[in-house]
């Protein structure tokens, strides 16, 4: 695409659909949302840059091979978030169990581990809504 | 600390597939580690459910419980490795294993590229941490849950074959999977409305007194429950899409589409008809029956349709279909003795389709031939291979001494018990015939001649997933106890005998 004001614009816009997507991921214990929708927000902007930018140039900021990383890692973090309950002598996923500090109800510091599983789920939904659409545009050519 | 380890052992037999499985993709580059990987997780998921086996055969059969994170039931979610559970587990484990061995060293020649191929292992082991899910869940939503990640791995491992027919294959297979799934979350959706609960235990309970209120919405529940698993299942006449797919898929997928995937969602119909539903219920609305008829429909055109084929892997997934109809024939009998023969018949059938379909592909990937009339000879060229071949269907066809006799003879004991004696014919005819598609294969392989060719049994890593298996039905057959006092054990739960 050649349209100067969609590139300007996207240019501007970018970082902050990518910063509220991750907002959404980490508030998503306290607030509407979660990581599955601020994952989709995430790999919006990418999706954003890559149609307007070309998918070639997309490519060169993320490869697909980082992306199978992130999938991948990002998943076995949530299983090493629930091993944390058990190295604590609790249950699997244990949260409060496990002697974490919950902090004060509707702060952010509130969710114990839920914050950092979500992180985790947050950015391989990412990635995967990323590679899907890589894989469509392939199809497409 | 070795207590608190073996407590954590019904979620660790759960996730340490899951997890290893996550982080395949990212080896591709290193094959030889990522074959590895798989048969190591096989041996430890292999020792975990051994492991439970002993626990539980030391309290007597009473369940071992898990609350995720802690939470109590109806709150929290709450796993339970009962004896049905703990049955299905070591299934798993005893076939996953020799699945894995086969797979070592000649994955490539079916599946192609080598990140292909490290995906096709990825899939492999969601599947099996699915199946292990399905094993030990209590909760109707993550039946759905792991019953959606088994189909979608499932359909995977059949689009893995470079072939592009498979792809066409797996395609057919999602479209009507999906519909089942559907099925199954809505009927989930009609109990979670009527009882308020996705807990297993506390649905029915909740179920039992609140039915009569809308005894249409929970027929519908129970009759989408039963089309929805019985298209995953492939129940006759829902099985179409069954050949195709387990007939195109690389050799180690047939062997675990069809020795353990179709048995996990049987075993997830069975946790829920009698678990949440309940005896009462079924007898209700018949279901017993339309099980029973399904069993037998499934039994004889089964058999048939697999006469008919000349594809070897064809012939084995029609035989899958009547094979099924045994599993379900035992379902409607509603008592101790038909439930447990259908739930020894569940394990040994995984042992014995598992090893026809890897000696099949075995056999097929050394002659380059596909169809029965062409492998005459191979008997004498690849012994341990057409060995293995003859042992498992010797077990099909149900020859004392060999595990499927065991399981049979269960069957028919509890047709005569519910006065079914149409049933015990046909699971005698059922028999005949299976012995009618098997024994030509037998007769051709070892008794004529293809001259001038040079086929050999495969590497050691595949004969010893042959000797493995050969040696599980044989064991089967000659020491049921284990295998048969567990079964025994999970039909009393399910219909809550004491």
């Amino acid at each position: 695409m050649r349209d100067f004001i969609l590139k300007r614009m996207i240019a501007v816009i970018l970082a902050f659909i990518f910063v509220y997507g991750f907002y959404v991921i980490l508030h998503g214990h306290i607030s509407p949302g979660g990581s599955f929708a601020g994952g989709i927000i995430v790999s919006l902007s990418f999706i954003a840059f890559a149609t307007v930018y070309g998918i070639d140039k997309g490519k060169e900021k993320l490869p697909e091979k980082f992306l199978v990383w992130v999938e991948s890692y990002g998943t076995l973090w949530y299983g090493l978030m629930g091993l944390v309950g058990i190295c604590k002598g609790a249950p699997f996923l244990a949260n409060k169990l496990a002697g974490i500090d919950l902090g004060v109800p509707g702060t952010l510091s509130s969710g114990g581990l839920i914050g950092l599983i979500g992180f985790g789920v947050g950015i391989r939904v990412a990635s995967t809504m990323i590679t899907l659409f890589y894989t469509l545009m392939e199809g497409d050519a | 600390m070795m207590t608190s380890w073996t407590t954590h052992l019904p979620v660790f037999v759960v996730i340490l597939p899951l997890f290893v499985g996550f982080i395949l993709p990212t080896l591709a580059r290193r094959l030889r580690l990522v074959e590895n990987l798989v048969i190591a997780v096989e041996v430890i998921s292999f020792v975990m459910a051994a492991a439970l086996a002993v626990l539980l055969f030391k309290q007597n059969g009473s369940p071992i419980p898990y609350a995720m994170g802690g939470w109590p039931a109806p709150w929290g979610i709450r796993i339970i490795a009962d004896n049905l559970g703990v049955l299905f587990l070591l299934v798993i484990a005893i076939v996953g294993l020799p699945i894995a061995l086969y797979t070592k060293g000649n994955l490539r020649e079916e599946v192609g590229g080598r990140s292909r191929t490290a995906r096709f292992y990825a899939l492999y082991l969601l599947l099996m941490g699915a199946l292990a899910g399905m094993a030990v869940t209590n909760d109707l939503f993550n039946v759905f849950v792991l019953v959606e990640v088994a189909t979608l791995s499932a359909c995977g491992l059949v689009s893995a074959h470079r072939n592009p027919r498979a792809a066409e294959a797996a395609f057919n297979y999602l479209i009507l999977a999906t519909l089942g799934s559907g099925l199954v979350m809505g009927s989930i959706g009609f109990l979670y409305i009527t009882t308020g609960h996705l807990n297993m235990e506390f649905a029915a309970r909740e179920l039992a007194q609140v039915w009569q209120h809308s005894p249409h919405v929970v027929w519908m529940a129970a009759s989408f429950m039963l089309t929805g698993f019985g298209v995953k299942a492939a129940m006759f006449p829902l099985h179409v899409w069954l050949p195709d797919a387990h007939s195109m898929a690389p050799t180690p997928g047939s062997a675990v589409l069809s020795g353990l995937a179709v048995k996990g969602y049987l075993i997830c119909l069975l946790k829920i008809l009698y678990n949440v539903f309940g005896q009462t219920l079924m007898r209700h609305f018949t279901m017993h029956h339309v099980l029973t008829a399904a069993g037998i429909a499934a039994i004889l055109a089964g058999s048939i349709l697999a006469l008919r084929q000349d594809e070897l892997k064809r012939r084995l997934a029609y035989s899958t279909v009547a094979q099924v109809g045994y599993i379900i024939l035992g379902f409607g009998f509603v008592n101790q003795r038909g439930l447990a023969g259908s739930l020894f018949y569940l394990a040994s059938h995984a042992l014995i389709k598992s090893t026809l379909f890897l000696t099949a592909g075995a056999i097929i990937s050394a002659t380059g031939k596909t169809k029965v009339s062409e492998l005459a000879g191979v008997g004498r060229k690849m012994p341990l291979t057409m060995g293995a071949f003859t042992v498992a269907s010797l077990g099909l066809v149900g020859i004392p001494l060999f595990s499927g006799f065991v399981g049979k003879w269960h069957l028919l004991l509890g047709s005569f018990e519910s006065g079914n004696f149409a049933a015990a014919a046909v699971i005698l005819a059922g028999s005949v015939f299976c012995a009618a598609y098997l024994f030509p294969i037998l007769r051709n392989a070892y008794f004529q001649e293809t001259p001038g060719e040079n086929w050999q049994d495969p590497g050691m890593a595949q004969r010893a997933a042959f000797v493995l298996l050969s040696a599980a039905i044989i064991f089967f057959g000659i020491l049921p106890t284990p295998l048969l006092t567990l079964a025994q054990r999970a039909a009393a739960d399910l219909l809550f005998l004491q």
